[in-house]
Parts: C-alpha cells; sequence; structure tokens
C-alpha cells in the first residue's frame, strides 16, 4: 500500500491528524501502550537473573543445592560475603579473590585500551589513507566477526603457544583483540565527517600525525568511550580462552574462579555479583559517552 | 602580493573524465579573480588545483613565478575558505584560528596579535572562546574567513562560501569579503554559480564551461560583449532573451518575425538572436508582438514576460522573451505588446558553434 502512487506523506499526515488517539509525535496511544508493554517484559527478562543472583547470594550453601536458586533474600549476606575476603585455593600455587580481581582487571583493561587503540588506528588508516585495495582490507576485518575466537582455538592456541605466551596476561589478551566491531563503528563515523575538514587541516599544515592527534582523536573520545566499555565486558568475561591458555592458578580472572566456590553456593554467589560490578560500575561511569555516541547512529 | 599563473592546466580523473580542458590564465598580484559557471563545469577542480587538494594531470600552476605542481598544499601559501566552513568542531574560534599558526611553529605572542587582529576586522572578537556549534551560519563563514586571513597567505582560495547562508546575509558577506580583500589586498580566486555574486565581486570574472575558459575579462566587458552564446546566456539577470534565426541575405527571419539592420551575416545556417531584457522598448511599429503572460514587480522596475507571437520556435517550447520596464508599466494578460530593438546593440550566435557573429 504503501507503495500505491495516490498514499503520500501528505495523506498519512492528514489521516494521523484526524486521529482522535494521535498524540503530537504522531504515534497513537495503543502504539505507545504496546511498545511499554515490549518495554516491561525486556526489563524482567534480563533483570531477573540479577535478582536470582543476588537474592541466592544471602542464603545457606545447603538451601541452594537441596532448593535450587532463590528469588528472595535470606540472612547469609554477611557471611557468605566475609568468606570472599578469607578466601584462598588453588592446586599448584594459591589464588584469592583479590588476585583474580587484579587478573581480570589486568586482562579486561588491557583488552578494552588496546582493542580501542587498534580500531581507531585501523579505522584511520581505511577511511583516510589513499592505499591500494583498502576496501579489501576492510573486509578482511569484518570477515573476522565471523570466525569469533572460539571457532579458531585449535589455530590460536597453536601460534600463542609458538610465542612463548601460554601462561602470560598477554597470551589471555592478545587473541582477544582482533575486534572487527570496533573497526567497523569507528570507520563509519570517520565517513560522516566532511572531506572538507582532513582538507583545511593539510591546509593548515596537519600531516597525518597531527590531523589524527588534533582533530580524530578528540573528536572520537566519545565513541571510543564505547568502544572501552563493550571491549572491557568482552575481556572481563573472557571463560574458554584463559581456561585454554593458562594452567596456572594464578592467573585465574573471576569469572573462571567463581567454579573454585561453587556454583551453588552463597559464596559462589557472592562471588559471582562481586564480577558483575566492575563492568556495571564502568559503564554508570560511561554512560553518558556511551549513549550519547551510540544515539548518533 | 603574489602573482599566479596557469599553463595549459588539464584534470583527467583515474577514470578517464575529464574535468579541466587546459586552462591558460595569469592573475596579477592582488586581483580578484572569480570562476564562474554551471555545476559540474570543472571550476571547483580548477581552484582545488591551485590548492593542491587536486593533483594536475598536465600543465603548470606556478605561483610567484615558482613552480607549485609537486608542493604540497600546506607548503604553497594559500588559505582556503570552504562552503560548508570546515571549522574543527571540537575547538574554539581562537582555537581554530590559531591552529594553522601553531602548526607552522610560530610564536605564541605573534599568534594571539595575528587572531585578535583579524578578529577585530571580522567583528567576532566576542565570539573567540565559544565553539563553532554555538555561532550561527554568518558568524561561522567569519571564523573561516577569519582562518585564512591571519595566515597572511599569497592567495585566498574561496569556495564558493556563501552558498549556505540565506539571501541577506549573503550580500551582506558578499559586500564585506569585496571591502576585506581591497583592505588587505590579496590575489584572490573565488568560485560561484551564482553570477550575481560574480558580477560584484570580480576585478575580472573567468565563465567556465566544460573543463574550459569560455571567456574571461571584465564584469562589464563579459555583459557588454560576450564571445559566445553560452557567456552571453549565462552572465546578465534576467537573462538574454534568445530567438532562433536564419538570414536571407537582408533579413534575419525567425517564423513570422522579419528583422532588418543586420548585413553580412552567412546565409542558410541556424543563427540565433541576443537581446538583453533592457534592450528592448515599447515601439508601435516594433517587431516583436509579444502575448503578456506574467508581469513581476521588482518595485523600481517591472519584468513582463511572454510568447513572440508567429516567432521560430526551438522544439516544442515557444519562444519567450523578458522585457524589462518601468514601475508604471502594467499591462494587461493576454494583451499583445509591440516591442522595438535597436539592431546596433543586439548579438547575433551561430547556434552550432555558439560563436559570436555581430
Amino acid at each position: 500500500m504503501l507503495n500505491a502512487p495516490w498514499y503520500s506523506a501528505k495523506t498519512a499526515a492528514n489521516v494521523c491528524a484526524k486521529h482522535p488517539l494521535v498524540d503530537v509525535v504522531g504515534h497513537s496511544r495503543g502504539r505507545a501502550l504496546l511498545v511499554h508493554i515490549v518495554l516491561c517484559m525486556g526489563l524482567v527478562f534480563m533483570l531477573s537473573p540479577i535478582v536470582v543472583i543476588v537474592a541466592s547470594s544471602t542464603h545457606f550453601t545447603s538451601t541452594l543445592q537441596q532448593q535450587g536458586l532463590q528469588w528472595l533474600p535470606s540472612n547469609q549476606a554477611i557471611q557468605n560475603y566475609s568468606l570472599i575476603f578469607t578466601f584462598e585455593a588453588g592446586f599448584s600455587d594459591q589464588i584469592t579473590p583479590l588476585g583474580m580481581l587484579k587478573n581480570s582487571l589486568i586482562v579486561a583493561t588491557s583488552v578494552a585500551t588496546l582493542t580501542t587503540i587498534l580500531s581507531l588506528l585501523t579505522a584511520y588508516a581505511i577511511v583516510f589513507f589513499r592505499m591500494p585495495g583498502k576496501q579489501i582490507v576492510f573486509w578482511f576485518v569484518l570477515v573476522t566477526l565471523l570466525f569469533p575466537l572460539e571457532s579458531r582455538f585449535v589455530n590460536t592456541y597453536s601460534v600463542t603457544a609458538s610465542l612463548g605466551l601460554i601462561n602470560t596476561h598477554i597470551g589471555i589478551i592478545l587473541p582477544v583483540l582482533a575486534a572487527a566491531l570496533g573497526t567497523f563503528f569507528f570507520r563509519q563515523y570517520f565517513l560522516t565527517l566532511p572531506k572538507e575538514l582532513i582538507e583545511a587541516a593539510i591546509l593548515d599544515g596537519a600531516g597525518p600525525l597531527r590531523f589524527l592527534k588534533d582533530i580524530i582523536v578528540p573528536l572520537s573520545v566519545s565513541r571510543a568511550g564505547a568502544i572501552f566499555v563493550i571491549a572491557f565486558m568482552i575481556g572481563w568475561n573472557q571463560y574458554l580462552w584463559p581456561l585454554m591458555i593458562s594452567t596456572d592458578d594464578s592467573l585465574y580472572t573471576l569469572v573462571r574462579g567463581i567454579r573454585l566456590l561453587g556454583q551453588e553456593s552463597g559464596p559462589g554467589m557472592a562471588l559471582v555479583v562481586i564480577t558483575m560490578l566492575p563492568p556495571f560500575l564502568l559503564l554508570l561511569a560511561f554512560q553518558k559517552w556511551f549513549f550519547k555516541s551510540l544515539a548518533a547512529h | 602580493m603574489s602573482k599566479v599563473q596557469l599553463t595549459n592546466v588539464k584534470k583527467t580523473y583515474p577514470n578517464g573524465a575529464v574535468a579541466v580542458r587546459g586552462v591558460d590564465m595569469e592573475i596579477q598580484s592582488g586581483e580578484f579573480i572569480v570562476f564562474v559557471g554551471p555545476s559540474g563545469c570543472g571550476k571547483s577542480t580548477l581552484l582545488r588545483m591551485v590548492a593542491g587538494l587536486e593533483s594536475i594531470t598536465d600543465g603548470q600552476i606556478m605561483i610567484d613565478d615558482q613552480l607549485m605542481n609537486d608542493i604540497s598544499p600546506a607548503d604553497r601559501d594559500v588559505a582556503m575558505v570552504f562552503q560548508n566552513y570546515a571549522l574543527y568542531p571540537h575547538m574554539t574560534v581562537r582555537g581554530n584560528m590559531s591552529y594553522g599558526l601553531k602548526n607552522r611553529g610560530m610564536p605564541k605572542e605573534e599568534i594571539n596579535q595575528r587572531v585578535s587582529d583579524a578578529a577585530k576586522m571580522l567583528r567576532i572578537g566576542d565570539f573567540l572562546d565559544r565553539q563553532p556549534n554555538e555561532l550561527s551560519g554568518g558568524q561561522r563563514q567569519r571564523v573561516a574567513m577569519g582562518r585564512a586571513i591571519v595566515r597572511e597567505p599569497k592567495v585566498f582560495l574561496f569556495d564558493e562560501p556563501l552558498s549556505n547562508l540565506d539571501a541577506k546575509l549573503r550580500v551582506q558577506m558578499r559586500i564585506e569579503i569585496k571591502r576585506l580583500q581591497r583592505r588587505m589586498n590579496v590575489t584572490s580566486i573565488y568560485v560561484t554559480h551564482d553570477q550575481t555574486e560574480a558580477m560584484t565581486l570580480a576585478d575580472r570574472l573567468a565563465v567556465i564551461n566544460d573543463g574550459k575558459i569560455e571567456q574571461m575579462g571584465t564584469p562589464i566587458d563579459l555583459y557588454n560583449d560576450p564571445a559566445t552564446l553560452f557567456v552571453a546566456s549565462f552572465i546578465g539577470s534576467p537573462q538574454v532573451n534568445l530567438l532562433p534565426a536564419t538570414f536571407d541575405g537582408q533579413h534575419l527571419i525567425s517564423g513570422d518575425v522579419k528583422l532588418t539592420g543586420f548585413t553580412d551575416l552567412p546565409v542558410s545556417t541556424d543563427l540565433v538572436l541576443g537581446i538583453r531584457p533592457d534592450e528592448l522598448h515599447l515601439d508601435d511599429g516594433g517587431q516583436f508582438p509579444m502575448r503578456v503572460d506574467i508581469v513581476e514587480q521588482h518595485g523600481s522596475d517591472n519584468l513582463i514576460y511572454g510568447g513572440i507571437l508567429g516567432a521560430m520556435n526551438e522544439g516544442e517550447e515557444e519562444t519567450e522573451f523578458c522585457f524589462k520596464a518601468g514601475q508604471d508599466m502594467l499591462p494587461d494578460l493576454e494583451s499583445t505588446l509591440m516591442l522595438g530593438f535597436n539592431a546596433e546593440r543586439a548579438m547575433v550566435f551561430s547556434k552550432d558553434s555558439g560563436e559570436r557573429l555581430r
């Protein structure tokens, strides 16, 4: 119907204007209600696991093992959470939750920082430099989206092993860095910049490095913030790869270390809550940038 | 004070499209040159080649007798004002204006001095610490000019700088640009598709069509004495009246209209007669019977548009004339006016080549 020549935007506007249940923006109240129902369902869907985890972290381990995860809080919060600070485990060497937190922070911060820098530089090169085959390079970068780390474990493992990076932080971090998403995100933004901007900078005597430092980086800060947050979460949530590449207990990250306290135990649930906190706080801190840059698209 | 010289400058894009087909031009020191032409004629490309933003396929560009072909844009000592201003959005006005100087390692005191001088000249002193998104279009354009002025370049390049402004502001800025250029006496090249802007700003105009210079000269020379049909129809507002015609040895004939006063024209070739709207006058014995279609009242004068009865038509379209008359002249619509003209002042072009025959 929309393609019919008689159905112009003008007729649509007239119909809407005459409809009694249409507000100024042109959405009917019925539609707004539907939108809210869908949003509320999404909210319940996404929040309930968190509620269950937080509630369960305040129960006896025995309750959790006998009755499963709990929806309502109990009175074991202090005991469960304080255990985390005294806990120590390991086979060959010892690791504490604080040590795991340190490992997680090293991995996630490095992944976030390096991914952001690499994506920005790659997109900068692809968009602003005249080089042969840059479109092909870009598509190769995009294709990596089709091959997540899990699908190339064997090869990645052998490369990492041959570089002697087993049981090192770098070994955990490096293979996670190839994030096409960030490159794509920056590229799309750079393409929206008027080409006169770079020409003005050229006439103002700025070379490629100055243009990057003085124009591109300051303009990309909010987007870089968003990529940083996303990459931080990717790094933070790594489970399988650190498990494969590190055998030392001292390299346990929080996500991996939950197992040591037991998945169906009160202290284990308390550690899950602690594990969720840093990315959450980071998102809170970056949310202004995060939403600003995402909303711009 | 710098001279710019273009010698047989050509530009062909890698896909084979030809943008500039060999341009020769000598721009004197301090001269204000305007490139004017329809969109896609190559005028912006030519300007960008002078700036160094486009490579040169063939020919030479010299600034002050120094070959510029392979010199980077930054080292040509030219400054450019862009149509969309191209201000750095995250820098203040001061930052925008001083960026080029800072990159060239100029001492801070001198930068500040130049920025404040230029800001005073452009009346943007109050906005120096604002960001571009806090400024109006006109103010942004001033900042863009300020950024060019502080550089004190050998050549100013303007790429349709007023196209994004509203009509009133455009006229205001036009006068300001002219005043500024006079005061600073810097060689300037200005690109526009607006013939009024071109006429009013230029010391000399280059009318560009299809990658070639059709004609170059002072605005009034081009108006009075166009070399080609293209220049005649491009320069002048309202546009020149054009009438398809042939010559029989004594008369210029267009359908039923027979015009005297013409000699020495090629017989049996297609010709085009050009008469400026202000060269027409009311004349009971005139040769053009015009049916009045529209009367536009512009205040001081009226523009009367209508078809010429009996004239030869160009394809399907009726030959229409515009007659510039005083404000008292208000004929009824559909009435017929008899118009006369001075054959001495009329122009005749060859239809095929566009060349002016008299």
